[in-house]
């Protein structure tokens, strides 16, 4: 293992994405926060309660999930494309850097950035209507596991991707409308028949409400089933993006 | 690193891309501490030799060792004693010179050492402009950061990878200066050019390539007296009706007051320009040298032969 190059891999992404806060950090911050106000505090004057919660407060986990999985997920794959395009992406396969150290250095930044996107967020909830968290290790456990999974998808992604287009793609075409249809808006439960069992087979529903779990101690699925389909899906990303980096696939001719 | 063994071994080193054979069975050994050119025409396979030692490409087949580790099985020992300055100007926008050197040291495993950093800086040039946004440096800044960043570690094994195309006459010098200097503390030194000049000014032994295939390898002395050669122009205050006795078989006007003499050694170009300067004082003298090309095309039609025979080995 070479671990100063690992802990310089990772600082070197943390600082990229420090440097430009105000786009990684503060943007994200302020669409959710308007996502809130809009669903949340407009909507939530009709809606009053679902699950026996203010609607207000139900809102909160699935856009805290949301603003995670995009922050995960852009870390990873901008860095990693951007690097491939101008071509500095040389600096790392040059580098006495295995699969391993390249996985787990971007993973960690990723994570880094998505768990403080995701407090912020929820110290906007929290300054709003006070709630607390009901799970916090739960709480943490699960962010970190959603946090790497969409990080390493990120990777593949920006492995595959040949144009900027293909990557602006993800968040706009998968993870947003994915995500709003796993529920952060409603229970499932409030679906009509097929919508409510075709709704249980994307996975990001487990991430939402797995977070509404954690936060509100409210789900749709029991908390053991949300951190199974979560793990299933980090286990086998990781696994994915392993076998492809280290295999070169893309990065080296 | 492995005690006596060459800073690098490629044995039978093959690699397609689809239905181009980019490097096609090339076997080499480079001494230690010598600069070695490989010298061959765009396209050659040059980058993709020194791509496949690094790392950044997967050889088709063959076996590469630097100081007699595998490139493939141990690349995180043969990597940390690789240097590499690629062919193209990269830069990473989001960091100055200064934090690129100290990733790059840290990356490479390297325990980070701010004063070899700094030593970097000022040694190519780079300190005063140590903390600016990498985008505003120069291109030649760009090259020497990207010289700066191939020796932050301290590689064993260097390679410049056409380090002086496009880049101005001072800068060529600058970076000739410093391959000797790493040459001298004992690096191994490997560039690619099309230039035999450089290969000229800077290498002990020379190898050329040629559509994937090492051709000849030999040492610079004597691949430059069996090779060496060009022509003189004088541009004569005097008008001519014919070429002067006493110059060289091949001695044409270019018109009435421009001679165009052929040279071998450098005793015909000092004799030229004697029988030259009796006709007056010329008022423009240029000497040309015969680029690689000329020569290169020369080797080709000498060694029919050798190249025959790998073709027909190719088809057995
Ligand atoms: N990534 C690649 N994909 C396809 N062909 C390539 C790739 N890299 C190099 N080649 C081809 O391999 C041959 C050798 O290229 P290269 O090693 O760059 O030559 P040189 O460095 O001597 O100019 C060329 O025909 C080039 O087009
Ligand atoms: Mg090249």
């Amino acid at each position: 293992m070479n671990w100063i190059g690992l802990g310089t891999l990772l600082a070197k992404e943390v600082h990229r994405f420090s440097k430009v806060a105000l786009q990684t950090v503060v943007s994200p911050l302020i669409s959710t926060s308007l996502y809130f106000l809009v669903f949340g505090v407009a909507l939530g004057a009709r809606l009053r309660e679902v699950q026996g919660i203010p609607y207000i407060e139900f809102v909160v986990p699935g856009l805290v999930m949301l603003a995670m999985i995009n922050a995960s997920f852009l870390n990873t794959s901008s860095s990693i494309f951007q690097a491939k395009i101008n071509g500095t992406i040389l600096d790392i396969l040059v580098a006495p850097l295995g699969a391993r150290e390249f996985i787990v250095a971007f993973l960690a930044a990723a994570a880094l950035r998505s768990l403080l996107v995701g407090a912020l967020v929820f110290i906007v909830a929290f300054i709003f209507n006070g709630m607390g968290v009901a799970h916090p290790l739960y709480t943490l456990l699960f962010s970190l596991m959603v946090s790497a999974t969409f990080a390493a998808f990120g990777i593949l992604v920006a492995i595959w991707a040949e144009k900027y287009d293909h990557l602006a793609a993800v968040p706009n075409f998968v993870l947003t409308p994915l995500t709003f249809l796993g529920g952060v808006f409603y229970s499932v439960e409030m679906l009509p028949h097929p919508w409510d069992t075709v709704s249980r087979l994307n996975p990001i529903l487990y991430m939402v409400n797995g977070m509404r779990y954690g936060l509100l101690d409210r789900s749709d699925v029991s908390p053991g089933v949300a951190l199974g389909v979560v793990s299933v899906g980090l286990l086998t990303t990781v696994l994915v993006t392993w076998r492809v980096v280290a295999s070169g696939y893309k990065l080296r001719t | 690193m492995k005690a006596g063994a060459a800073p690098l071994l490629i044995e039978r080193l093959s690699k397609r891309f689809g239905d181009i054979e980019a490097v096609a069975d090339v076997d080499l050994r480079i001494r230690q501490g010598e600069v070695f050119a490989l010298l061959g025409p765009n396209g050659a396979g040059k980058t993709t030799i020194i791509n496949c030692v690094a790392g950044l490409s997967r050889p088709t087949s063959g076996s590469i060792q630097v100081f007699g580790h595998d490139t493939v099985r141990d690349f995180r020992v043969t990597r940390r004693l690789l240097g590499l300055v690629p062919q193209e100007i990269v830069f990473d926008p989001f960091f100055t010179p200064r934090e690129s050197l100290r990733i790059q040291m840290g990356l490479m495993g390297v325990k980070p050492d701010l004063g070899r950093v700094d030593e970097l800086l000022r040694m190519f040039a780079l300190w005063s402009r140590r903390d600016s946004a990498t985008r505003s440096l120069s291109g030649g800044m760009k090259r020497r950061l990207l010289v700066a960043k191939a020796l932050v570690h301290r590689p064993r094994l260097l390679f410049l990878d056409e380090p002086t195309a496009g880049v101005d006459v001072e800068l060529r010098k600058d970076l000739w200066e410093v391959v000797r200097r790493l040459a001298a503390e004992g690096t191994t030194v490997i560039l690619t050019t099309h230039y035999i000049e450089e290969a000229e000014a800077m290498a002990d032994r020379v190898g050329i390539i040629n559509h994937g295939r090492l051709v000849l390898v030999e040492e610079r002395d004597s691949l430059l007296s069996r090779n060496r050669r060009g022509q003189v122009r004088a541009v004569l205050p005097v008008a001519l009706s014919a070429p002067p006795a006493h110059l060289p078989p091949g001695t044409r006007l270019e018109s009435e007051n421009v001679i165009v003499a052929p040279w071998a050694t450098a005793r015909d170009i000092e004799e030229i320009l004697r029988v030259v300067r009796q006709l007056g004082e010329p008022e423009e003298i240029s000497i040309q040298q015969t680029r690689l090309e000329d020569i290169y095309v020369d080797l080709l039609k000498a060694a029919p032969d050798s190249l025959g025979r790998h073709r027909e080995g190719e088809s057995e």
